[in-house]
C-alpha cells in the first residue's frame, strides 16, 4: 500500500490544471529530490513557480487529501491498480509518446505486465463493414502470433473485433476505457477469465466513477494510439472519433498505417492516406507503390489547412483555435459563421475537449494548446 | 493558544478542570497534526484526547469503534455538553444513518462514531470522498494488530486507509491492552511519523479470583448459593450463546434477577437490558463477550468468567470495564479442572476446539478459489458453489481477501468476490503460525489459572506494564480462596432444572410492508398460538392475545394493519414456534439419538418420550390437536414413526402416516449451509389426502432440529391444504448447526 497513491490521484484529479503544467510539476518535484507527496505536504508547495490561479486550486485540493485517501483505498480494496508515471510499471511507449500529455496515473485490473510488451493499436469505424472487420481479424491476428500486444478501445465494430480476435488467437490485449474504471462492471464480467488469466489489462485514465461519455471517448483517443508503437486503422468515416484521432496522430507524426479500401467502398481511408497515413492491403502489409495505381481524384489537401467542406462548425473552431487565441466575436467572423449567435458560440465552446480560455480585458481569448506549443521537452522521470 | 487557555476551554465545554499530562501530551500533539498511540488503562480518560481536540478542528473527527453501545453513550454525554456528535451503525434504521451521513456532508457534525465494517458500505464510501476530514479516531486499536486473536476483516481496511490518509492529517488510535508486541505492530499499521503513549494499566481495585472446579454444575451451583452475597451489579460472562440461556434461567429460577444477552438478540432487546444495566435493574446480566467493553457504566461490581477466555489479553480487556469508580471489584473466573481420559481438563477443550477449529480444511479453500477462478460469484453463490457452512465461508473469504487472491467488488448493489490476476498461492504457514500463537496464549491463560503470583502481577507482566511496585488483592495474596459446596440437595435441584429446561424451535413467519404515508416499517407475526405480534421498525411494538385491540393505533394503521394481517393469514405458513426436548450435546439426550439412529441401538428409548412429552405439555398442554404427523425419513428407517406413534398414543391424538416424500432428497446434514438445504427440500413432499388437513391443528414430529428448513416446508405444504396451524416438536435442537 503506497501512501504515495493518494497523493497521485489527488494531483491528477485536481481540476482546470493541463495534464502537461502537472507533469511539469512533477518534473520539477522530482528535479529537487522531492515526491508528490513532499509537494502536498510542505509548507509553500516546495516554494515551486506556481501561478496564484493554480495555487488556488491546489490549496483547495490539499484540504481534500484525505477524501482521495478514501478514494484509493477503495479502489485497492477492489482489486484496481494505480499507476502513477513514475512507477516502473507505467508504459515506457505512453511517457514516449505524450510526453508531457501522458496522463499523470493510468487505473488498471489485470497483467499490468502487458503495458511493457510491443503493442499495435487497431482503430475504426463503429458501424464497420465486414471488409474492415477481417482485415482487423487478420491485423489482430498477425499481431497475436508476433506476440505483440493487441491496443483497442471497446467501442462497437473494429475496437471490438479487435479485443475479440487477439484473444481467439491467443494474444493480449489491453481496453482503454473511454470511462472510469469502476463503470465497466459488465465488461469485466465478460472478460473475467481473460483478465485472470493475464491475458486482458482494462485501463482507465479518467476518474474512476467517470460514466462513458463523447469526450472522454475521444479523450481516450490518444491514449490508444500512445500505448502502441503502430497504429492499423481499419476504416474511417470523414468525422468522428477514428477520424479526428487519425488527424491528430498525423500532425503529431506517429506512423499510421490505413487499410487502402476497395473500388467505390464509402469510407474516407483515401483521404487519409492522402494526408500521409501509410497504406497497408488486407493482412496489414504495407503497400508502397499505391501511387501508381490510385489516380487521386482530387487535389491532395494539406493536413490542418484550409477549412474542408465536410469539416463540422467544431473541426473548422479547433482548427482555428490550435493556431491562436481569438474572442468569439473573432470566431465568427473568420469562419464565417453568420448564422451562429455568440451565445451559441460561447456554449458550443464549453463542450468542445481542450479549449482554453485566456481573459484580457473584458473578453475571453479561447485557444487549444498543441502538442508542439509545448515543446518537445523529453519527460526523465 | 497555551495549556492553560485550553483548560479554560476545556472547563466550559466539558467541565473538567485540568488535563493529567498525558492527556495534554497527546492533546498538543494531536493539535499539531501528529499521530498518537495512546495504551492506558480503562477509566483513564483516553476519549478526551480526541474529544476535545475534536471541539477545535473546522471538520469532522471520525472515530472508528467496534463498540457500538459505547457509541451510544458517547453521543448521549457528548451531545448534552452541546458537542454535535453522531453515529452510524447496524443498529440504526438505514434512513438514520443516512440522515447522520448527510448531517456530516453539511458540516453538522463535529464527532462521529462508525463501527469499522462501515468502510464497506457503498453509500458511507461516497460521503468520505466528499466530507471534510479533520482528524482519524482508531479506538481499541488493538484490533489492527494481525497478532490480535479476533482480527476483524474490516480492520484490514482499516489499516489500507490509515496508511493512504495523507501524513498531515492527525490519527489516534487508543488501547487499554497492548502487549509490547500488540504495541509494536500497531505502530507499524499506522506508520508516519507516531508518538506511543503508554500507562500504568495496573487496577488496584480488583479483587480478583480463580475458582477451580470438578463439573460444570459446581459452577451452577456456585452461582445460585453464592451471587446474591455479592455486592451490586455485574456481568456473568459465559463461553456461548446457549450458556448465556441457560445460565440465566438458572439464575432466575433461583430468585436472582438475572437476564441474558448476547449479539443474537435485538437490537431493542440488547438496548433494553442495557439501560435496565445502567439502571441496576439486574443483579446480573449473563453475556457472551458481545457486551460489557462498550458499557460506560462506572459501577459494575463483579465479573464472573464461566470459562476461560482466549489469553490472558482477551481476559484483561473483558474484566476491564468493572469497577472504573475504583470502588472494590469481585473478579471471578471459573476453571473445570476435571479431566477426560486422556487427561485433558474439561475447561481447556472449548477454547482450544475454537483455536483448533478455527479455519477450515485446505480443501475447502481450494474449493472456493477453484469456483471463484471460474467466475466471479456474491457471497450467497459461492457458499451455494462450495457447500461450506456460512461461517466457513466468511472465514475463507476474509483470508483470501487478506491474501490478496480474491477482492470484493461492487456490481451496483450487490457486491461480487473475484479471483486476482497473479495471485498467489494459499499461504498456509500464516495460519499454522497463527494457530501456535494462540495456543501459547491459552496456555498463558491457564497459567493465570494455576499461577501462585499475585494474579494482576501476572497480568501486568504479560501485558509488559514495566511499573514497579507490589501488587495485592487476590486469593494468592491477602484474601482468601473461594470454595464449593455441591450437596445432594443442590445436584438434585440441577438436574431438575436441566431435564425442564426446552429450547424454542424459532419457525415462524412474519409479513411486513411499509406504510407509504408514514414511512414506517411495519410487521406482523403468530409465532404462539393465539398471539399476534405487531413489529414496528423492526422491533417488537405490542403482543396482543387472541386479537388486536386496534384502540392502540391511529385510524390509517388500523386499516393498513388490518390489510397486512389478513395478508398474513391469508399467504404464510401457519407454522407456529415449537418446542424441543433438549439442545443436542448439552444433556444426555444427544448420545442417546445417536446410539439409535447410528448405533443401531433399536427405538428411540422411553426417557425420550417422556422428556418430549414434558416439554410439548408445558408449552402446549392446554391446546386441543387434531393430528400427528412425522417428518419421513431421507433413508430406511422407522425411528421416527415409531416415536410418533408412541407420541400419538399417549397424547390420545390421531396419527397419519399420509406425509411422504415425493422425491429422494439428501440428508439434511449433509448440506453445510442454509441455502442449500432449503434447496434440497424444496416441493419434496406430499400429503396424499389434503381433505383430511383442512382446518387442523397439527403436531409435526421430528428427531433432530437444526436450520428448520424441512419443518419450514413442510409447514408451507400443510398451510397450502387449509390446516390452522402446525406445530414443530423435535427430541432436540442442535447448537449452531448439525452438529452430528
Amino acid at each position: 500500500m503506497n501512501q504515495e497513491l493518494t497523493y497521485w490521484a489527488a494531483l491528477a484529479h485536481t481540476p482546470s490544471i493541463w495534464t502537461s503544467r502537472k507533469n511539469d510539476i512533477v518534473v520539477q518535484c522530482f528535479n529537487q529530490g522531492k515526491t508528490v507527496a513532499d509537494f502536498f505536504e510542505s509548507e509553500n508547495f516546495l516554494d515551486l513557480d506556481l501561478k496564484s490561479q493554480e495555487l488556488e486550486l491546489l490549496k483547495k485540493t490539499k484540504l481534500e487529501l484525505a477524501n482521495y485517501a478514501f478514494m484509493v483505498e477503495g479502489l485497492l480494496n477492489q482489486g484496481y491498480d494505480i499507476v502513477p508515471i513514475t512507477s516502473e510499471v507505467y508504459s515506457s511507449t505512453l511517457k514516449t509518446n505524450l510526453k508531457y500529455n501522458s496522463p499523470l496515473i493510468l487505473y488498471t485490473k489485470g497483467n499490468k505486465q502487458i503495458l511493457h510488451e510491443e503493442a499495435i493499436a487497431i482503430v475504426g469505424s463503429r458501424n464497420a463493414n465486414e471488409t474492415s472487420l477481417v482485415f482487423t481479424d487478420n491485423v489482430a491476428k498477425k499481431a497475436s502470433s508476433e506476440k505483440k500486444i493487441v491496443v483497442s478501445g471497446f467501442a462497437k465494430g473494429v475496437d471490438k473485433q479487435a479485443l475479440d480476435s487477439a484473444l481467439k488467437y491467443h494474444g493480449q490485449s489491453i481496453i482503454v476505457l473511454p470511462q472510469g474504471i469502476t463503470t465497466f462492471a459488465s465488461g469485466m464480467k465478460k472478460y473475467y477469465k481473460q483478465i485472470i488469466d493475464g491475458d486482458v489489462l482494462v485501463l482507465s485514465t479518467f476518474h474512476p466513477k467517470s460514466p462513458w461519455s463523447v469526450e472522454l471517448a475521444m479523450a481516450r483517443n490518444p491514449i490508444i494510439y500512445g500505448l502502441a508503437s503502430e497504429i492499423f486503422v481499419a476504416q474511417s468515416d470523414d468525422k468522428g472519433g477514428t477520424w479526428s484521432g487519425v488527424c491528430d496522430g498525423l500532425k503529431k507524426e506517429r506512423k499510421i498505417f490505413v487499410r487502402k479500401p476497395s473500388n467505390g467502398e464509402k469510407c474516407a481511408n483515401l483521404t487519409l492516406i492522402n494526408m500521409g497515413a501509410l497504406p497497408v492491403d488486407m493482412e496489414g502489409q504495407p503497400i508502397h507503390d499505391i501511387i501508381k495505381y490510385e489516380i487521386v481524384e482530387e487535389p491532395c489537401p494539406i493536413v490542418a489547412e484550409n477549412p474542408k467542406p465536410y469539416e463540422t462548425v467544431e473541426d473548422k473552431i479547433r482548427n482555428l483555435l490550435s493556431k491562436g487565441k481569438y474572442t468569439s466575436k473573432e470566431i465568427l467572423e473568420l469562419l464565417h459563421l453568420s448564422n451562429i449567435s455568440s451565445q451559441k458560440l460561447t456554449a458550443m465552446l464549453k463542450k468542445i475537449n481542450g479549449i482554453k480560455t485566456e481573459k484580457k480585458g473584458g473578453t475571453n481569448l479561447y485557444y487549444i494548446q498543441t502538442e508542439s506549443q509545448l515543446g518537445q521537452l523529453s519527460l526523465s522521470i | 493558544m497555551n495549556r492553560q487557555e485550553h483548560e479554560i476551554r476545556l472547563k466550559q465545554i466539558f467541565g473538567i478542570d485540568h488535563f493529567y499530562d498525558e492527556q495534554w501530551e497527546a492533546i498538543s500533539r494531536i493539535l499539531n497534526g501528529e499521530r498518537i498511540l495512546m495504551i492506558q488503562r480503562t477509566g483513564f480518560g483516553k476519549s478526551l484526547c480526541y474529544q476535545y481536540p475534536a471541539t477545535l478542528f473546522q471538520g469532522i473527527t471520525v472515530i472508528f469503534s467496534p463498540l457500538i453501545a459505547l457509541m451510544r453513550d458517547q453521543v448521549r454525554a457528548l451531545n448534552n455538553k452541546g458537542i454535535p456528535a453522531r453515529y452510524i451503525n447496524s443498529e440504526q434504521s438505514p434512513e438514520e444513518n443516512t440522515d447522520t451521513i448527510q448531517e456530516a456532508l453539511q458540516g453538522k457534525i463535529k464527532i462521529l462514531y462508525i463501527a469499522p465494517e462501515r468502510q464497506e458500505n457503498q453509500e458511507w464510501i461516497e460521503a468520505t470522498q466528499i466530507m471534510n476530514l479533520s482528524m482519524v479516531v482508531i479506538d481499541e486499536a488493538h484490533t489492527i494488530s494481525v497478532w490480535g486473536h479476533d482480527f476483524r476483516p474490516a480492520f484490514r481496511r482499516i489499516i489500507n486507509l490509515v496508511k493512504l490518509l495523507p501524513q498531515s492529517l492527525p490519527i489516534l488510535a487508543t488501547t487499554a491492552t497492548a502487549t509490547k508486541r500488540v504495541q509494536s505492530d500497531v505502530e507499524q499499521q499506522i506508520g508516519g511519523k507516531l508518538t506511543t503513549i503508554r500507562g500504568n494499566l495496573k487496577r488496584d481495585n480488583f479483587r480478583l479470583y480463580v475458582l477451580k472446579v470438578k463439573s460444570d454444575d459446581a459452577k451452577l451451583i456456585w452461582l445460585a448459593q453464592n451471587i446474591k452475597k455479592l455486592d451490586g451489579t455485574g456481568l456473568i460472562y459465559t463461553g456461548t450463546r446457549v450458556d448465556t440461556e441457560i445460565y440465566a434461567t438458572w439464575l432466575v429460577q433461583n430468585n436472582v434477577n438475572a437476564v441474558n444477552y448476547h449479539a443474537g438478540h435485538d437490537a431493542e432487546t440488547r438496548k433494553e437490558i442495557e439501560i435496565g444495566l445502567m439502571q441496576n435493574k439486574y443483579k446480573c446480566v449473563v453475556s457472551t463477550n458481545a457486551l460489557g467493553m462498550g458499557i460506560d457504566k462506572p459501577d459494575i461490581r463483579f465479573i464472573i468468567h464461566t470459562q476461560i477466555p482466549a489469553s490472558p489479553i482477551h481476559y484483561f480487556q473483558e474484566i476491564g470495564r468493572a469497577g472504573r469508580d475504583g470502588k472494590p471489584t469481585n473478579i471471578i473466573l471459573f476453571y473445570n479442572e476435571s479431566k477426560d481420559e486422556n487427561g485433558i481438563e474439561t475447561d481447556y477443550k472449548l477454547p482450544k476446539a475454537f483455536i483448533d477449529g478455527a479455519r477450515p480444511s485446505i480443501a475447502n479453500y481450494d474449493k472456493a478459489i477453484n469456483a471463484l477462478k471460474n467466475e466471479p460469484l456474491t457471497m450467497a453463490g459461492l457458499t451455494k458453489a462450495t457447500n461450506l457452512k456460512e461461517n466457513q465461508i466468511r472465514i475463507i473469504k476474509a483470508d483470501l481477501i487478506d491474501q490478496g487472491i480474491v477482492r470484493e467488488v461492487e456490481d451496483g448493489k450487490r457486491k461480487l468476490l473475484e479471483y486476482q490476476f497473479g495471485a498467489k498461492a494459499l499461504d498456509t504457514s500464516v495460519f499454522e503460525e497463527l494457530r501456535m500463537i494462540k495456543l501459547k496464549d491459552l496456555d498463558s491463560m491457564i497459567g493465570y489459572v494455576n499461577t501462585t503470583k499475585p494474579r494482576m502481577q501476572y497480568l501486568c507482566e504479560f501485558l509488559d506494564d514495566d511499573s514497579k511496585t507490589t501488587y495485592s488483592n487476590c486469593d494468592n495474596t491477602n484474601l482468601s480462596k473461594l470454595t464449593i459446596e455441591t450437596n445432594e440437595f443442590w445436584c438434585s435441584k440441577l438436574s431438575e432444572f436441566r431435564e425442564a429446561y426446552f429450547p424454542v424451535l424459532d419457525v415462524s413467519e412474519t409479513t411486513s410492508s411499509t406504510q407509504k404515508s408514514s414511512g414506517i416499517k411495519w410487521a406482523v407475526s403468530v409465532p404462539v398460538i393465539n398471539r399476534i405480534d405487531i413489529i414496528k421498525n423492526d422491533q417488537l411494538f405490542r403482543s396482543f392475545n387472541h386479537s388486536v385491540n386496534w384502540e392502540c393505533f391511529s385510524a390509517d394503521e388500523k386499516i393498513f394493519l388490518e390489510a397486512l394481517l389478513k395478508r398474513h393469514l391469508e399467504k404464510k405458513s401457519h407454522i407456529i414456534n415449537g418446542v424441543a426436548a433438549s439442545y443436542y450435546g448439552v444433556s444426555n439426550v444427544g448420545n442417546a439419538l445417536h446410539r439409535s439412529k447410528y448405533e443401531n441401538g433399536g427405538d428411540f428409548p422411553d426417557f425420550l418420550l417422556r422428556l418430549t412429552l414434558k416439554a410439548f405439555c408445558k408449552t402446549f398442554g392446554n391446546t386441543k390437536f387434531d393430528l400427528v404427523l412425522y417428518v419421513p425419513p431421507t433413508h430406511s428407517g422407522d425411528l421416527v414413526k415409531n416415536f410418533a406413534i408412541k407420541f400419538s398414543s399417549v397424547l390420545k391424538t390421531p396419527i397419519s402416516h399420509k406425509l411422504i416424500k415425493v422425491r429422494q432428497t439428501k440428508e439434511q446434514k449433509v448440506f453445510q449451509n442454509r441455502l442449500l438445504k432449503v434447496d434440497n427440500i424444496k416441493d419434496a413432499f406430499s400429503y396424499s389426502n389434503p381433505l383430511e388437513i383442512e382446518g387442523k391443528r397439527i403436531i409435526l414430529i421430528d428427531d433432530i432440529f437444526d436450520s428448520g428448513a424441512t419443518m419450514k416446508e413442510i409447514g408451507k405444504l400443510l398451510t397450502s391444504m387449509g390446516a390452522d396451524i402446525i406445530v414443530p416438536i423435535a427430541i432436540a435442537k442442535t447448537v449452531g448447526g448439525d452438529q452430528l
